[in-house]
């Protein structure tokens, strides 16, 4: 390698000189050699003392892969970040990392990465410089005022999010639309009015029995980490906890479930008032604090009504409402199936009651107290942001809109004409990492730096009893010169339109440790200086905060009665999975290897149904199906499993992009599309799980990325010992659980 | 023992040396008759005739080892704490080329370097593939540290893979470090620790 | 390791076997895993993936069985006498089970694959033909073959920069498995050689361990008494060496430690927890 060794290349020429191949073959590039002067050792200019060349070094950052936030510990070796461990000193995951978290290196060292800005000319994206780019950018945001403009992004936090508002304040503006697919509005409307408090906090650790209405907490839900490690210690504790799942699709949180019951979708609230009557009427448990038209619509709701409506079983009602009323105390949560229908609120809050009934709250449902930093807290993203964007959209209301951190494009139903509407807005600027549908879309691409590689903070909205600010920093310099940081956009803009206020902070960098100083000192734990701070909390990756103890209150708002429906057709599941998640990770090729935990396909899209719905259509294991709603179809292959409801079918979410790079396009369909535009009436969520529609077999079966368990056999252990399950009374007497 | 104490102090070459520094030589000389050390190694044994390796500066070791007696890990620092003994920081250069020399044709491309802020980009002469797990710093703690073997006489050790670097300018290989090689070595000291097993150095 | 050695020692390596293997064992890593606190999340199997730079073999040949998982979760729907779905799915986590008397280290045709002192199975790359006669022998299917080179479709640039250098990258022909992160346990070992002292219990922490959510994967070593792995097998009665002992020592048939395909006699270091469920 002659001439200039910099950065960058020195980068390229480590990365080969690492790790290369075990043996050369004719077709292989030589990479390994003996032979003397073959290779290039680079040596570093002036390192750090710490830094010895052979040894890794570990950082601590935050993960940005979904919106948990877990802390990370990242290996870097000679200037290059090769793996992602959770952080020990965050106690949300308290070291732990999920699949997602692991494959962040992926997105960080993706193929597709936008390296460059690009502005839509003569219709396509050609690439220009940053100059140029921010020219562009002063230009067309100096035409626009108040509420012309707007941000869409998904779940922010922390001081990225402060500058955000700041910068809506300073466009005069108050539209910031937060859109995420996999969420819990809903329920926190709910949470709101029931109890005082949007995002208490959930403790599975104290419970004796959780009974889930399809929450899949372990899995997509918005801790998975979190949760996960509060679910080993409900196993684990003296008295061992039991999980019960309601859900009409088996989710990986259901696989774990010590009673799987299927559901018919749509009746969950009629399960949970069922239930709530006998809590009330049979086990006569107080009432007390519930209005009376809730009391009355509970009593019209009997055992026979319930199993006959919903198909689980009235013995199995009775015996899950007696155990719950015994072991306490117990914890009840509604998940994304419940939350997403129709009268999403009213369901939800049917079964929040069963946790007043019960007398949860303040047991396993805490007050979260109240943290310290608002500005620096979530603004946790929904669907209801989605549906009125489109809908200010089509209607001319947007002039310039600027994008980061959400992909409307392929989130949003075809149902909300969003794609019309997006031609309606003059401007749009995507800040956006990889070539995804809306950053195709927009008219002005802004290369923005992986998490890996920025600076920022994370206030995680699901915090852990010891409540902290996350910490994030670069644990290598930027791959590419071009891309910047979002802090480092953020500021930029606000330059533009204030300069007085933000002229002082040449950089987001400086931006942050400025905001750093000025925390109270009792965040600072002693620090005897700022920089001391500022260093434990790069090296430890948190800033501990004390939020506090609260009361929640415990209050039964009153809610619609559920409508019983008689339509006998097909409802439509768009599951989010653990893994490929919203389809945000499907241009990573270790989530599209790593098999779905219930169905073991890969790389594909399938729809889920139970046998005997299959069996009555005359549709075979793989066979080839058109799943079509009132607004489309899609085609795609068949897996029978019997962890669903026979009214039911799913369709895992992530595949079916039309853009987003080689890993993700052109591979599967995309369920979200072919959904109504159902809204819940009380949330102006979408109601994403009450899409009905029909399955027509269109060819015969072929292949299929699943993975054959074992030696091929199937799904059967036929006769092995592989998995054992032995009852809990067994382990009683063993274990003394 | 006095010796053991002495500052590595590079610049000070055969001038300085007035009595003191002659009966120092004696006692060096002794000390490394293997009178010191706790226990005997085998060297490995074999040769290789190695390519001459052209390097962005002709980096002279003679000067630096021979003449002026800087030792070994002065420079590739990291052999007594990692796998790779590593090639100096500029850094390192430029603490006494600063001062010294600055006249000299190779110590003004070198200055450019620095000045330009990069490295010089040296090429790779001992290497073994990609495959193989060695550790400088456990054959240091054996072969020199753990037997109390001298530490300004440490070239010797490292003279056993790198060969007589110190009447060479840039390095060149005259060991052939293939597996025969280093398993033999290991063979021969297999009394000190010395692994066979093949996951040990096979990764 | 000529076939004349082989032959000649044949009965003192079966013997030794049966009698707990080498006698000069400097560790003997063995892992626990709870069946009853894995989820199945694949957080293991990723975790496996970037440490161990596998190869992403992509649809087409992930149908033909060619992927490259080294850690694997399986996923069953049947457990004795109990109704599927309604005790949801059995979830295994499958990697080598580094067997003290493992069917495919005498028969590979070069010795690629022996016992390491530290009683892990060790496949040596360099010196694997290809045979894949180790593979086609091991009853738990946990040896993968790279039938193609996937060194520049798996890792295009700038994706070979998070390969880890303290692994190779195995080109085509040549068969792997999981190794219990010997990277790391190499690591640990050179550390604690080099500070003079014995490895602790805990330092040692392969990948999949490291990432599972709810801690169901316990590593360490059964010659150290005081680990939390000894403890476990101990207190589940699960030993080492062959079958019949095992049977015998089991005072307890109710204890949930076991050992899969343990009849077969291969003397897996992994022992698993009885996934427990409770019947309402």
């Amino acid at each position: 390698m002659s001439g200039k060794m910099n950065r960058r290349s020195f980068l390229k020429v480590m990365g080969w000189s690492g790790a290369g191949v075990a043996l050369t073959g004719c077709d292989m590039p030589t990479t390994v050699t003996l032979e003397e002067g073959k290779e290039d050792v680079v040596s570093y200019l002036m390192p750090e003392e710490y830094v010895i060349p052979g040894v890794g070094v570990w950082y601590a950052s935050t993960c940005t892969q979904c919106a948990a936030g877990c802390g990370i510990h990242g290996r870097v070796r000679e200037g290059r970040v090769l793996k992602l461990e959770g952080n020990p000193d965050a106690a949300m995951n308290n070291g732990k990392l999920c699949m997602m978290g692991q494959a962040g290196v992926q997105g960080h060292y993706n193929p597709d990465r936008i390296n460059t800005p690009m502005m839509r000319t003569g219709g396509s994206l050609t690439p220009i410089s940053w100059d140029k780019a921010l020219g562009v950018l002063e230009e067309k945001l100096g035409t626009v005022n108040g509420d012309r403009f707007a941000w869409f992004t998904g779940t922010i936090s922390g001081h990225q999010s402060v500058l955000l508002t700041n910068h809506l304040d300073a466009m005069g503006s108050t539209n910031h639309y937060a859109h995420e697919v996999v969420n819990n509005a809903v329920s926190r409307a709910v949470n709101q009015d029931m109890l005082g408090e949007a995002n208490p906090r959930l403790r599975l650790d104290k419970a004796k029995m959780i009974v889930s209405f399809g929450a899949d907490f372990m899995g997509a839900s918005q801790s998975p980490v979190q949760y996960a490690g509060q679910y080993a210690k409900f196993r684990t504790n003296k008295e061992r906890g039991l999980l019960i799942q309601i859900e009409s699709k088996m989710s990986l949180t259901g696989g774990s479930a010590d009673l799987w019951l299927a559901i018919k979708p749509g009746t969950e609230a009629m399960l949970a008032l069922g239930m709530a009557n006998l809590l009330l009427n049979k086990i006569k448990i107080s009432d007390a604090g519930i209005p009376a038209d809730v009391r009355t619509l509970i009593n019209t709701y009997d055992i026979t009504k319930v199993a006959r409506v919903t198909g689980v079983a009235g013995d199995r009602i009775q015996r899950v409402t007696q155990l719950l009323s015994e072991r306490a105390p117990s914890l009840v949560l509604a998940g994304a199936g419940v939350e997403g229908q129709a009268q999403g609120y009213a369901t939800t809050a049917a079964i929040m009651m069963l946790n007043h009934i019960l007398g949860n709250v303040g047991k396993t449902i805490e007050s979260a107290g109240d943290f310290p930093f608002p500005q620096l807290m979530a603004k946790q993203g929904g669907t209801a942001d989605l549906v009125a964007f489109a809908k200010a959209a089509k209607a001319k209301k947007l002039d310039a809109v600027i994008f980061h951190g959400s992909n409307p494009m392929y989130s949003a139903p075809k149902s909300l004409g969003l794609t019309e509407a997006m031609a309606n807005i003059g401007f749009k600027v995507a800040i956006s990492q990889f070539p995804d549908e809306t950053t195709m879309a927009a008219d002005l691409v802004l290369p923005v730096d992986s998490y890996l590689e920025d600076w920022g903070t994370q206030v995680p909205a699901d915090q852990a009893e010891a409540n902290a600010i996350h910490v994030q920093q670069p644990l290598m310099e930027k791959l590419n010169a071009e891309t910047k940081g979002l802090g480092d956009i953020l500021l930029t803009l606000l330059k533009q339109r204030k300069k007085d206020d933000y002229g002082q902070f040449e950089d987001y960098y400086a931006y942050l440790r400025n905001a750093f100083s000025a925390m109270p000192t009792s965040v600072k734990n002693d620090a005897k200086s700022n920089d001391e701070f500022w260093n434990t909390a790069l090296q430890t990756g948190v800033i501990k905060v004390d939020a506090g103890t609260k009361t929640l209150q415990s209050t039964v708002v009153s809610f619609a009665a559920p409508v019983e429906d008689d339509n006998a057709g097909l409802t439509l599941l768009p599951s989010p999975r653990l893994g490929l998640f919203d389809g945000r990770h499907a241009n990573l090729p270790w989530l599209q290897e790593a098999p779905d935990q219930i169905s073991k396909v890969v790389w594909d899209s399938w729809v889920e149904m139970h046998p005997d719905t299959a069996a009555k259509m005359g549709i075979g294991n793989l066979d080839l199906v058109e799943v079509s709603s009132a607004q489309g179809s899609v085609k795609l292959r068949v897996v029978l499993l019997k962890g669903m409801h026979a009214d039911a079918v799913a369709i895992p979410l992530g595949q079916g992009h039309e853009a987003y790079g080689r890993y993700a396009k052109g591979l599967g369909v995309n369920p979200l599309q072919i959904l109504d535009a159902t809204t819940d009436g009380k949330t102006g969520e979408l109601a994403m799980y009450s899409t009905r529609v029909t399955v027509k077999r269109v060819g015969p079966a072929d292949s299929l990325s699943i993975v054959r368990m074992g030696t091929g056999a199937g799904d059967s252990q036929v006769g092995r010992k592989l998995v054992v399950t032995v009852p809990v009374e067994q382990v009683r007497r063993t274990e003394g659980t | 023992m006095v010796v053991k104490n002495r500052l590595i102090n590079p610049g000070a070459g055969f001038a300085r040396t007035g009595l003191a520094g002659m009966v120092f030589l004696v006692m060096l000389l002794m000390s490394s008759m293997a009178m010191a050390v706790k226990y005997d190694v085998v060297p490995p044994s074999g040769t290789h005739t190695g390519e001459d390796v052209p390097q962005p500066i002709e980096f002279p070791h003679d000067i630096h080892v021979k003449d002026n007696d800087i030792n070994c890990m002065y420079c590739h620092t990291y052999a007594r704490r990692s796998k790779v003994a590593g090639i100096p920081p500029t850094s390192k250069c430029m603490g006494c080329h600063k001062v010294i020399a600055t006249d000299k044709p190779r110590i003004q491309q070198l200055t450019k370097y620095w000045e330009d802020k990069e490295s010089p980009p040296w090429k790779k002469v001992h290497d073994v593939p990609d495959f193989v797990h060695f550790t400088h710093e456990k054959h240091l703690k054996t072969l020199a540290f753990d037997r109390e073997f001298p530490v300004e006489d440490v070239k010797e050790i490292c003279a056993f893979c790198h060969g007589d670097v110190e009447n060479m300018t840039v390095a060149n290989k005259v060991k052939p470090l293939n597996m025969g090689f280093c398993v033999n070595c290991h063979i021969a000291n297999k009394d000190l620790g010395a692994p066979g097993d093949c996951w040990k150095c096979h990764k | 390791m000529s076939l004349d050695n082989i032959l000649n020692h044949w009965s003192d390596y079966r013997k030794g076997s049966e009698e707990g293997g080498h006698h000069d064992y400097e560790h003997r890593w063995a892992m626990a895993i709870n069946l009853d606190l894995c989820i199945g999340c694949n957080a293991c199997s990723t975790a496996c993936y970037a440490e161990n730079n596998l190869a992403v073999v992509g649809k087409e040949k992930f149908e033909k069985g060619q992927a490259m998982h080294w850690m694997r979760i399986e996923r069953y729907w049947d457990q004795q006498e109990l109704e599927h779905p309604e005790q949801g799915a059995s979830f295994l986590p499958m990697m080598c089970q580094q067997c003290g008397a493992a069917t495919c280290e005498p028969v590979c045709p070069v010795a690629a694959t022996y016992h390491t002192p530290d009683g892990l199975n060790a496949q040596v790359y360099n010196r694997c033909i290809g045979s894949r006669y180790c593979s086609n022998n091991c009853p738990f299917r946990v040896r993968y073959f790279n039938f193609y080179s996937y060194y520049e479709s798996s890792w295009p640039e700038p994706m070979e920069q998070q390969l880890n250098p303290d692994i190779s990258v195995r080109d085509k022909g040549v068969m792997e498995k999981c190794t219990f992160c010997v990277q790391r346990i190499r690591t640990v070992k050179d550390k604690a050689f080099m500070e003079d002292r014995p490895v602790q219990d805990g330092e040692v922490v392969p990948a999949c361990a490291q990432a599972c959510p709810t801690s169901a994967i316990v590593f360490g070593d059964t010659m150290d008494e005081g680990s939390v792995v000894s403890k476990l097998w101990k207190k589940h009665q699960v030993e080492r060496g062959v079958y019949q002992k095992t049977k015998l020592a089991k005072k307890d048939a109710d204890l949930r430690g076991y050992r899969i395909f343990e009849e077969l006699n291969v003397d897996p270091s992994v022992m698993y927890l009885e996934r427990v469920r409770e019947d309402i």
